[in-house]
């Protein structure tokens, strides 16, 4: 049991023992070659995945709408990445005329190299991170941000006006939705005390002794929030507002092909995979999971977040781009900061550890009534904050109906007259 | 020799942070763009931020001063930097130009 | 692990990162391309992160990436934008020379205050200082030992980030500097949305028939002083017409 739980460290262990036995003469040397394989198994896992993301969600975005998706390399299809691959091996690689070259070249690069990078924190399951970065969390966050740099270039450096103007689209929307992003990140660092991820995870695991409870229970608000934030931060559907084919052809990469195009495509997966990564640590528990081995566990976790986004992005139109701001600024923003002083305070009321209720005050509880206090909390303000903004939009399209019908009776008034 | 902290001692950081800021100071002398002349700014704010952070790790880490320091001079370079562009990008807005010799005017 | 391998590859390291940080900020400074100097100036703030992790201050390495490269290059890129007109001329103005001069003599002073290097100062021998300082002895300048030698660097405590954290909020540390910042924050969003708020077009007309209400005014008060005015009156219909646009 324990070899299938451990796979992962044991197989790294056994790796990392061959490179040292290699290396013997200088332990630094050997740590270097075994960080850089690390970071090498690393991208290539993101890589592969891509992949087969790529697959499945032509998959399941085909079946939700009712067509059969890729079905003719291989059986099912599943050559089909490969074969997409070949054809953007292939394919001739062109660079506008009046194009910024080295602005325009690197962008691609910047754009996987910020894609890739949050990959070291991630703990796939116990001792298997990259870096148990003290600042784990603030980490994904800002390497998450450096994406806006790529598409920048990107925009700028194809001299398009559809490309420039998908930059402009990417800015508003990658900068605002960051906010939200980090305000909901907070309560679960706050709970913890520990902006380390392993940490976060064993918070979830063991709640001071008990078995611990994953912290979508505490705060489904924050959890909500940082789903649809992260689907944003991605640019995917239905937020796909910076390369919205219908509307500026395809953004900032229009002028892109081949392997260029492929490489910004990766960077689009491997994020929003890291944006599922991240969602199933922060809030569902990361690893941590009975009979199945660990990362077993963190992957189907995964899987079952990132099949929400592909369900997203094959039921929902897309928004304007004023709902799109509407949503951030008016709604998740305000919003989220109420949330965030009430489950402070409610932190601060009531207490779990013994030591800090007699050095603070406040009501000493369980974990389990703690967590029950935070949901119904958490759960009150989604609510009322939903039944606010439904009723505002329903006033809203009364308006407009109303303005749709007074115009519908001056055409029949002019038509007749 | 014990005086280093990762085999580095305290005034490589210290000279590094100088030529910033003088490479700073050069920008905002003599660049004919206000966007420039901010982004000389910038690094000037830089070069005190890596000071502060390189004396605090060396002389006093036990302290948090200059972690404290150096966030609110983060603060401050990010507040400077959404005014001076809000600024700059008003100005342009009405004169259609932002060097700043061509700005002598207390009416626009 | 031989202590001797670790030194090189972080000095290596630091070289490294300040060879780009030296040289990207040098690239901003003096291209004309401002869009390519915004990119390098980010580069200047990653190589600026990477000069924190060799300081062991993870934190601020983060913060650096966050807030200087996903913000305020960021904004700044998106002003060069906003002000395309400006694209392509020249970088530099006419006290271009005199600048450098100026900060390659404040480098210098710097250089002697933070260096490891002596120099001997014989005021005495100068051309012109000799005049006022004829009997002044040669004295030694720089060299400051700024780490008390031959003392190990004292550890930081592993909870460093906590323990700043709470330093923000103690009343006995920096709790008044943080409120003050984050009162300057709530400021400067208000400000920063107030100044680059696009004006509305009934806005502008309003401001543009005060305006000429007021110079209206100012000639007829000079005309009723007697004076010349400098300026023609605005014919009749004017403000009338301003007021159509």
């Amino acid at each position: 049991m324990d070899l299938i739980n451990d796979l992962l460290k044991i197989i790294g262990d056994f790796i990392a023992g061959i490179i040292n036995s290699i290396f013997g003469f200088s332990p630094f040397l050997a740590d270097l070659v075994t960080m850089g394989l690390a970071a090498v198994m690393l991208c290539t896992f993101a890589a592969l995945s891509f992949m087969g993301l790529t697959y499945v969600e032509r998959k399941v975005v085909a079946r939700i709408q009712d067509r059969v998706g890729p079905n003719q390399a291989g059986p099912f299809g599943l050559l089909q990445p490969i074969a997409d691959g070949i054809k953007m091996f292939t394919k001739e690689d062109t660079t506008p005329a009046t194009a910024d070259r080295w602005v325009y070249n690197l962008a691609p690069l910047v754009i996987a190299v910020f894609a890739l990078t949050t990959y070291a924190v991630l703990p796939f399951a116990p001792g298997v991170v990259g870096t148990n970065l003290n600042v784990g969390v603030f980490y994904i966050i800002a390497m998450g941000s450096g994406s806006i740099v790529a598409i920048i270039m990107a925009g700028w450096g194809s001299n398009n006006k559809y490309a420039l103007l998908g930059a402009f689209r990417t800015v508003a929307q990658l900068v605002g939705y960051e906010v939200p992003m980090l305000l909901n990140v907070l309560p679960v660092v706050m709970i913890t005390g520990s902006l380390s991820l392993v940490d976060i995870i064993n918070q979830q695991t063991t709640l001071n002794g008990n078995p611990g409870i994953p912290f979508i229970v505490f705060f489904p608000f924050s959890a909500l929030v940082f789903l649809i934030s992260g689907i944003a931060e991605t640019g995917r559907s239905p937020f796909d507002l910076l390369e919205a084919e219908s509307e500026i052809v395809a953004g900032f990469h229009v002028e892109y092909s081949g392997m260029k195009f492929a490489l910004f495509f990766l960077g689009e997966y491997v994020n929003a995979l890291a944006v599922a990564f991240v969602f199933s640590t922060l809030f569902l528990g990361g690893y941590a999971g009975p009979v199945l081995p660990p990362y077993i566990w963190l992957m189907l976790k995964a899987a079952v977040v990132f099949f929400i986004f592909m369900w997203l992005r094959g039921t929902l139109p897309r928004v304007r781009v004023d709902q799109m701001h509407n949503l951030n600024w008016k709604f998740f923003v305000p919003v989220s900061i109420v949330h965030l002083v009430v489950v402070m305070a409610l932190m601060k009321l009531f207490v779990t550890s013994p030591a800090l209720a007699q050095a603070n005050g406040g009501v000493l509880v369980t974990p389990g009534a703690q967590a029950a206090i935070l949901f119904v909390a958490s759960l009150l303000i989604l609510i009322g904050s939903l039944a606010v903004v439904a009723r505002r939009a329903r006033i809203l399209r009364l308006q407009e109906a109303a303005v749709l019908e007074q115009r519908r009776a001056e055409n029949i008034a002019a038509v007749s007259a | 020799m014990q005086n280093l902290l990762n085999g580095i001692p305290l005034w490589w950081y210290l000279v590094v942070s100088a030529a910033l800021f003088c490479i700073g100071l050069y920008a905002v002398l003599a660049r004919k763009n206000a966007i420039a002349l901010l982004m000389g700014v910038e690094l000037m704010l830089n070069a005190a931020n890596i000071n502060l952070l390189a004396f605090w790790r060396y002389l006093t880490p036990a302290s948090s001063g200059g972690l404290a320091f150096a966030a609110f001079v983060l603060v401050i370079a990010a507040a400077e930097a959404a005014v001076g562009l809000a600024l700059i990008v008003s100005v342009y807005r009405i004169t259609r130009s932002i060097d700043p010799e061509k700005l002598d005017q207390m009416k626009l | 692990m031989t202590n001797s391998e670790i030194m090189t590859i972080h000095q290596a390291l630091f070289i490294v990162m300040a060879l780009a940080v030296l040289g990207s900020a040098i690239f901003v400074v003096t291209t004309s391309n401002l869009f390519r100097a915004a990119l390098m100036l980010i580069l200047t703030f990653f190589g600026i992160a990477g000069l924190f992790v060799l300081l062991d201050i993870g934190l601020f390495a983060v913060a650096q990436v966050l807030i200087y490269i996903g913000a305020i290059s960021i904004l700044i890129i998106f002003a060069v934008m906003l002000t395309r007109g400006m694209q392509g001329m020249v970088p530099r103005n006419s006290q271009a020379v005199a600048a450098a001069v100026t900060a390659g003599i404040i480098f210098a002073v710097l250089l002697l205050l933070f260096g490891p290097f002596r120099v001997t100062v014989d005021v005495a021998r100068w051309p012109v200082f000799s005049l006022f300082a004829g009997n002044a002895s040669p004295r030694d300048v720089g060299g400051i030992a700024w780490t008390p030698p031959n003392q190990p660097i004292p550890a930081m405590p592993e909870t460093y980030i906590a323990d700043f954290g709470r330093s923000l909020v103690d009343g006995n540390q920096y709790l008044l500097p943080f409120l003050l910042i984050a009162f300057l924050v709530d400021v400067v969003l208000a400000g920063a949305i107030f100044i680059a708020r696009q004006r509305r077009p009934a806005e502008i007309i309003e401001d543009r028939r005060r305006q000429a209400e007021e110079a209206a005014e100012e000639a007829e008060a000079m005309r009723q002083a007697g004076m010349t005015p400098d300026v023609a009156p605005l014919p009749e219909g004017a403000v009338a017409s301003t007021a159509e646009h």
